[in-house]
């Protein structure tokens, strides 16, 4: 009897851990023909758990035609598990500034176990020449 | 005499537990990941994401550069509301153009409205009083109007509802009659109650 209801016990555990497991296969060519002009960035890390769980593979950017920043960023899930988070950018100008956009936009994301994936946002004026990105788990 | 300690500690910890969860009146950040998220609503994080996706997806195009006289002039035409709740598209449309304006990028006209009316009926009262005393005219034509659509998409299985929010905006040169930029953003939200926070 006792060994039955272990056995089911069991069972709905392992659906359950199962269900919240979730993996991604890609592929990509390998020669490249955009070349990415990396930023060497400098990091704050006051939530260990999400640092660990989710990491930033490398940060890129690049000016648009209309000579706006847009800023690039390589996410990466380290778990099997899908992980979500929250973040929002914030822009400064040349004279490090932070530039008052309307209110600061916080986006939700997710992404998948394993997954390897990219943010991006865009500068609100031309005027904007260096970027904070915060990450908050959720 | 067990029963006598690990009662109380439990019920002081419920207690605890339960005033800590507790809500009293207190200010959150606009959008922030604090607030009220509603499935078959579009809450003000929704709005503040489509309006500044789009905004950041229209400036990159460089739709707006592609004018004689920059910064570009723009009208705001008809936003169609298909979703089961009331709108008010300055929710929408307004960040669209404080964020364009900021932008250096675009300005939007106060004194030409859909069907004739203005937003500002006493600028376009005095723009046709100036345009009337002297011979030059000093209306200038928007160089592009700006046109869209909200669509709501509800679907349920058992206990769980799905809400998706489409907004769909067109810029449209209204010389060609050709919209020279478009964007979606989807929004979509899934659970079986509302729940403050992301």
């Amino acid at each position: 009897m006792k060994t039955g209801i272990l056995l089911t016990l069991a069972g709905a555990v392992l659906l359950a851990a199962s269900g919240c497991k979730t993996s991604v296969n890609s592929v990509e060519n390998v020669q490249k023909s955009g070349q990415r002009q990396m930023v060497s960035d400098q990091r704050a890390v006051t939530d260990t758990g999400l640092a660990k769980k989710v990491s930033i593979v490398g940060v890129n950017s690049a000016m648009t035609p209309g000579g706006f920043l847009k800023v690039q960023i390589e996410l990466l899930n380290n778990t099997r598990s899908p992980q979500r988070f929250s973040y929002h950018f914030e822009w400064f100008d040349a004279n490090g500034m932070q530039i008052t956009t309307l209110a600061p936009v916080e986006v939700p994301d997710q992404i998948q176990g394993g997954e390897d994936k990219f943010i991006s946002s865009l500068a609100p004026t031309a005027d904007c020449r260096d970027f904070r990105v915060k990450f908050i788990a959720n | 005499m067990k029963n006598k300690i690990v009662l109380p500690v439990l019920a002081a910890a419920v207690s605890l537990i339960g005033a800590g969860c507790a809500t009293n009146a207190h200010y959150v950040q606009t959008g922030g990941n604090q607030n009220v998220v509603t499935i078959g609503q579009i809450n003000i994080q929704d709005y503040m994401q489509a309006a500044d996706t789009m905004t950041g997806e229209l400036l990159a195009s460089g739709a707006l550069n592609r004018v004689a006289n920059p910064p570009a002039v723009l009208a705001i035409s008809r936003i169609v509301n298909n979703t089961g709740q009331q709108i008010d598209m300055d929710l929408l449309t307004k960040k669209i153009r404080v964020a364009l304006l900021q932008s250096g990028k675009a300005v939007t006209t106060t004194t030409m409205g859909l069907g004739g009316t203005a937003e500002d009926p006493m600028a376009q009262g005095l723009q046709q009083e100036n345009d009337f005393k002297s011979d030059v005219k000093s209306t200038r034509t928007p160089d592009f109007t700006l046109s869209g659509k909200i669509i709501q998409l509800a679907v349920k299985a058992g206990n769980t509802s799905q809400s998706t929010f489409s907004f769909q905006l067109s810029l449209t040169d209204p010389k060609s009659g050709l919209a020279v930029w478009e964007g979606e953003k989807e929004i979509t939200k899934q659970g079986t109650r509302s729940s403050v926070g992301f």
